[in-house]
């Protein structure tokens, strides 16, 4: 039976003043909010569309500079746009706080108040402090019929500014609770603001969260997360994008459509019950990138009906010579121990990626510990193999599983010195999101402390900036012997092993589209300020590395070469291409096919 | 009664659980402060990371600063003389301070005063 949900259209939908796009990076958030935004304007409305994304492409989907300030869409008349930029309302929370003090505090001292100022959390709740201004701010919002977020906040934003302790903390200045507050700190009145903020957005009639995903798993899996998070917290009022959906063109015959195609509608067919139970639309794939006003026009009306094979031109697809996955596994041939890291953001294959190193090199006869922290990675299968068994171990870090492991070590050791109350307060502190972060790196540093005798292949690492936290202003090595609590050894030795190339290699993962190479980019500059460097990249599921004749696919594959250019050219000291797979990647047969295969050769 | 102030260097939370081990010290020591306020001690801690300009007007700090750095932290002023510089006060000398039992800085010994009212 064939998958088919009504086609997201604007004209037949009642829509709210407020919209809410979320959804992980990569699945086409901003440009269904940017479709729908110009989609709204061209039926004469006035609409405003919002990004407060640090890794907003706003700019790169309207072709122009959209600046902090609210500006008008010149080729779309009653459009206007705004790119709030948290990261930059972080840094200047940070100097409001830190600035006066320049002259006052010995550099030291501020360099450690700048260290601790520079949190993840800090910029998400900047990011929420600037959408809640603008949404409560009437002069504003009365002209528009539709403000668009090409963003929402996350669930944890919204908890975290639930806790009456938040505010307790704040308000009373006592010395307790959640640091993560950071930005709201002292601002008593905006308790209000917060308060209107969250009810606008609790509100059926003036809000809806529009969840855009994929019909793919991992997609998928983060798209109910945050569908439950959110619905948990009062915002009911959601809508599901499916973005992507492939339909099979019947005038020509080509495996690679087809097995896209079946892999789709596999995956709908195992939606969990709750997805189903959801109002869902769907969205076509479509052959072109979604940047400039007249893709947005056609996005929601295009059909893959009645493309013919010349719709995209009989051309070279590769724009030069790319090495497969074995010249990775040919270069760590010359070592017998090591750190590999594969990075990337969800969903790019990262653990694909890992998996089939370890069993290639384990195959060769070295020594591998696999250690990986997705649930999906079928470790089981992997290990059926006999001969690889015995050079290969795997292990799982389980981030929920760590966070309640160092939560009870926390709790168990304080037991005996705290009463009731107090423990209440210790609990709350670990509560806060740096506790799951300290938790999983720790049982990272544990995994990379195995790498004395054996590769150790790893498909996660700390962030640059829990890297950074613990080095910023040498402070590292001097925090370790200073504090009285027992730093586990693999703690101490990883962050000089990380940065030696001889030790450690970095492979980022990436796909060959905007979004994730644009997020993969960022991933190496965080890295990079922890001076550590990625000596791969690799390329995954390319259409260009394949001989697709489906028209769709191939102007996809035409498409990939600019960022398989980008990356060549500009972003990675060495690339390797991964053609796409039209089967599942699942056992140790195939998933070593992947190393096998040999040059993507240009034809 | 005592005027205790605590000077404590950046720090993510109070508690310390964030860092890449749990420093018992920092538990302790947040605590028995905790215990201390509720007995209605005059005891105040201030984090350089939010509250630095407690760090700028109390002088005897800023020059401990200017001294030795952030390896001067947690300062310590009891009645407005540094008690301790680079490290925190024992419970010992918390109750020696003010008066209270060293057993009414750590946790209630829940067998004694085990009065329910119902």
């Amino acid at each position: 039976m064939i998958k088919m949900y009504p086609t997201f259209s604007i004209d037949s939908m009642e829509l709210t003043p407020y919209l809410f796009f979320s959804g992980k990076g990569g699945v086409g958030k901003t440009s269904t909010a940017s479709a729908t935004a110009v989609g709204l304007a061209d039926l004469g409305k006035k609409v405003l569309i919002v990004s407060t994304d640090p890794a907003s492409n706003l700019q790169d989907v309207f072709r122009m500079d959209i600046p902090p300030t609210i500006t008008p869409v010149p080729t779309v008349p009653g459009l206007d746009a705004v790119n709030l930029d948290p990261e930059a309302a972080a840094a200047a929370y940070r100097e409001k706080l830190v600035g006066p003090y320049r002259d006052k505090l010995p550099q030291p001292v501020v360099a450690q108040m700048e260290e601790q100022l520079s949190g993840a959390c800090t910029v998400e709740i900047a990011a929420f402090d600037e959408f809640a201004n603008l949404l409560t701010k009437e002069k504003v919002t009365q002209g528009y019929d539709h403000i668009i977020f090409d963003t929402a906040p996350t669930g944890h934003t919204l908890r975290l500014l639930q806790l009456p302790s938040a505010w307790t903390n704040f308000l009373e200045d006592n010395t307790h609770g959640a640091s993560c507050l950071g930005p709201l700190s002292g601002l008593a009145e905006k308790k209000t603001l917060y308060e209107a903020t969250v009810e606008a957005l609790s509100n059926k009639d003036r809000t809806t969260l529009m969840l855009v995903t994929r019909p793919d798993q991992g997609a998928l899996a983060e798209g109910e997360r945050a569908a439950r998070e959110l619905s948990d917290i009062g915002i009911k009022n959601q809508v599901v994008i499916m973005n992507g959906i492939f339909e099979v063109n019947s005038a020509v015959d080509d495996d690679i459509a087809d097995s896209i195609y079946t892999k789709q509608q596999q995956v709908l067919k195992d939606m969990s019950e709750y997805m189903r139970s959801q109002a869902i639309y769907q969205l076509p794939y479509v052959p072109f990138p979604l940047t400039g006003i007249d893709s947005l026009r056609k996005f929601f009306t295009w059909r893959s009906e009645g493309l013919g094979p010349d719709y995209a031109e009989d051309i070279s697809f590769l724009p030069q010579v790319l090495p497969g996955l074995q010249a990775i596994k040919e270069d760590l041939m010359e070592k017998s121990q090591g750190v590999i890291m594969t990075l990337g953001k969800g969903g790019v294959g990262k653990t694909t990626v890992a998996t089939a190193l370890a069993l290639s090199l384990a195959k060769a006869g070295k020594k591998v510990h696999l250690t990986t922290t997705d649930p999906a990675a079928h470790i089981d299968q992997v290990l059926k193999d006999e001969h690889i068994s015995e050079f290969l171990t795997v292990s799982r870090i389980d981030p929920t599983r760590e966070t309640a492991a160092y939560r009870e070590e926390v709790l168990s050791t304080s037991e005996k010195e705290l009463d009731e109350e107090a423990m209440a307060f210790l609990e709350e502190d670990l509560n806060s999101p740096c506790t799951e972060e300290i938790a999983i790196f720790r049982a990272f540093a544990e995994v990379v402390d195995q790498a004395n005798d054996q590769f150790v292949i790893i498909d996660t690492a700390p962030t640059g900036h829990t890297l950074l936290l613990l080095d910023a202003s040498q402070s590292f090595s001097k925090e370790v012997e200073r504090s009285s609590g027992e730093v586990p050894d693999s703690v101490k030795k990883l962050l000089p092993r990380l940065r030696n190339p001889e030790e450690t290699n970095v492979i980022i993962v990436t796909l060959p589209e905007a979004t994730p190479v644009l997020e993969a980019s960022r991933l190496q500059t965080d890295l990079q300020r922890a001076e550590m460097s990625p000596s791969w990249w690799v390329i995954n599921q390319s259409f260009a590395a394949t001989k697709t004749t489906h028209p769709v696919l191939r102007a996809r594959a035409i498409e990939e070469r600019i960022w398989i250019k980008q990356i060549v050219d500009v972003e990675a000291e060495e690339a390797v291409l991964i053609p796409y797979m039209k089967e599942e990647l699942i056992g140790s047969e195939k998933l070593l096919k992947l190393v096998m295969e040999g040059d993507n050769n240009a034809n | 009664m005592a005027r205790i102030r605590i000077y404590d260097p950046a720090l993510c939370c109070p508690t310390g659980v964030c860092g890449p081990s749990v420093d018992p010290e920092l538990t302790r020591i947040a605590t028995a402060i905790f215990l201390l306020e509720k007995k209605g001690v005059d005891v105040k801690r201030f984090n350089l990371s939010s509250e630095p300009q407690e760090f700028v007007e109390e002088l005897k700090v800023q020059k401990l600063l200017e001294e030795k750095g952030t390896d001067a932290l947690p300062v310590v002023i009891v009645n407005g003389e540094v008690e301790k510089i680079g490290e925190y006060p024992s419970n010992d000398e918390l109750a020696s301070w003010t008066g209270l039992s060293k057993g009414e800085l750590s946790k209630k010994d829940k067998s004694k005063n085990n009065i329910t009212l119902l």
